[in-house]
């Protein structure tokens, strides 16, 4: 989401401080994903203090069959930088997704989107990471 | 290329397909998965998305968070709730299966002592139910003559009267067919208004020959009980419109 560990690991202190606060208070919270949902808003609330990517028309190439070949040869902070800079709500429905932790529901409602929001964030985060790859690690070097 | 023809839905599904299975926990979307499956687009979506998630999974956790988690799951799932039960649709669907619970645990309960032939005899119950003392040929004799009569003029063997019941003065009697075409021999008697039914035991499909059953066995039908027996191939019930109390002390103590 921030693509900075320093700044992901003080928004996790944070949510987990609110989260110790309530509790003691006696006021836990029901909802399961709260601690998601707090720290999601704590993300992009921090993200609105720093740098932001300037928001461009990203090219979208067809998903190859060697996309895998050219994902492995990336640096998870290469992906983390991408991701971390698409425009909100992509950003979040593609951080959730790649957690494979979430179902589709869950993201859903985390990220409040209705389903053909979210199916469309994916599939066009999917064609634009692709031509990124393209550009990034062209297939020839990756196989 | 294998292409696939997908509705809408099942197209916005598939674009959200979640990379492990055991995340694909909902009807709608296993079945989009499941259609899409065989496109070589979606085998390239899942390629692609395992290989981001591979990758994403290599993300070092310091080791600071990592203690937070190290015995709990990142997503703790719902555990059932009073809320839920309250829930109208949840209640209605408890009820149902109470209901269906309590229809299968009578059913139990009546057919637990059930006998061979203890379906006809219920049918049996429900003739003498509805019958009316101007339906039987008026006869008044001991119960026990009456075995002559019925092997004399209707040629049924062995449709005697148990001794038990043999010395009741009888009002009338009658044979006639039952649905299954089977010879049925009714008394009516003078004590409480009892009747007596004679009737083939069940047989065998394969062997023809008659299911046995020993001692007194009890059936009970709209208010009604009779107690059988089975000997030589035909069953002997008595019925009275009562309880199994009111017939017991009819019948030896050798009721199983």
């Amino acid at each position: 989401m921030l693509g900075d560990p320093r700044r992901a690991q003080e928004v996790f202190q944070a949510t987990l401080r609110e989260a110790t606060l309530l509790c003691a208070n006696g006021e836990t919270p029901s909802d399961p994903f709260w601690f998601f949902r707090d720290a999601r808003w704590r993300c992009l609330e921090t993200s609105e203090h720093g740098l932001r990517a300037e928001d461009v028309e990203l090219q979208k190439h067809d998903l190859s069959p060697s996309a895998p070949a050219q994902i492995e040869r990336l640096d998870i902070n290469q992906l983390a930088t991408w991701i971390s800079a698409a425009p909100e709500p992509q950003r979040t429905a593609l951080a959730l997704f790649y957690l494979d932790e979430f179902n589709h529901r869950e993201i859903l409602s985390l990220a409040e989107l209705r389903i053909g929001e979210l199916s469309r964030l994916l599939a066009d985060g999917r064609r634009q990471l692709q031509a990124w790859l393209n550009a990034t690690v062209p297939q020839k070097e990756a196989k | 290329m294998r292409i696939v023809r997908l509705s809408r839905r099942q197209r916005l599904l598939a674009n959200c397909a979640p990379i492990s299975e055991e995340l694909m926990n909902d009807r709608s979307m296993r079945t989009a998965v499941f259609r899409a499956r065989a496109s070589d687009e979606f085998a390239d979506q899942q390629s692609f998305d395992r290989a981001v998630a591979t990758l994403v999974r290599s993300v070092p956790v310091p080791p600071e968070i990592g203690e937070w988690f190290s015995s709990e799951n990142l997503v703790p799932r719902s555990k059932w709730k009073w809320k839920m039960a309250q829930n109208p649709a949840v209640l209605a669907v408890a009820i149902a299966l109470a209901v269906i619970a309590g229809v299968f645990v009578l059913q139990f309960l009546e057919h637990r002592h059930d006998f061979p032939g203890a379906e006809g005899a219920r049918k049996l119950l429900m003739v003498a139910a509805s019958t009316r003392s101007v339906l039987l040929d008026p006869v008044r004799t001991d119960a026990g003559a009456l075995g002559d009569l019925f092997f004399m003029k209707h040629q049924l063997e062995h449709y005697d009267v148990a001794p038990e019941f043999a010395d009741f003065r009888t009002l009338g009697c009658r044979v006639f067919d039952d649905e299954e075409g089977h010879r049925v021999a009714q008394i009516w008697v003078i004590e409480k208004g009892m009747q007596f039914f004679l009737f083939p035991a069940e047989r065998n499909a394969k062997t023809g020959a008659a299911v046995e059953f020993s001692g007194w066995r009890y059936v009970e039908q709209e208010g009604w009980t009779g107690v059988v027996q089975e000997r030589n191939g035909v069953c002997f019930m008595a019925a009275l419109h009562g309880r199994e109390k009111d017939l017991a002390p009819y019948v030896s103590k050798t009721k199983e």
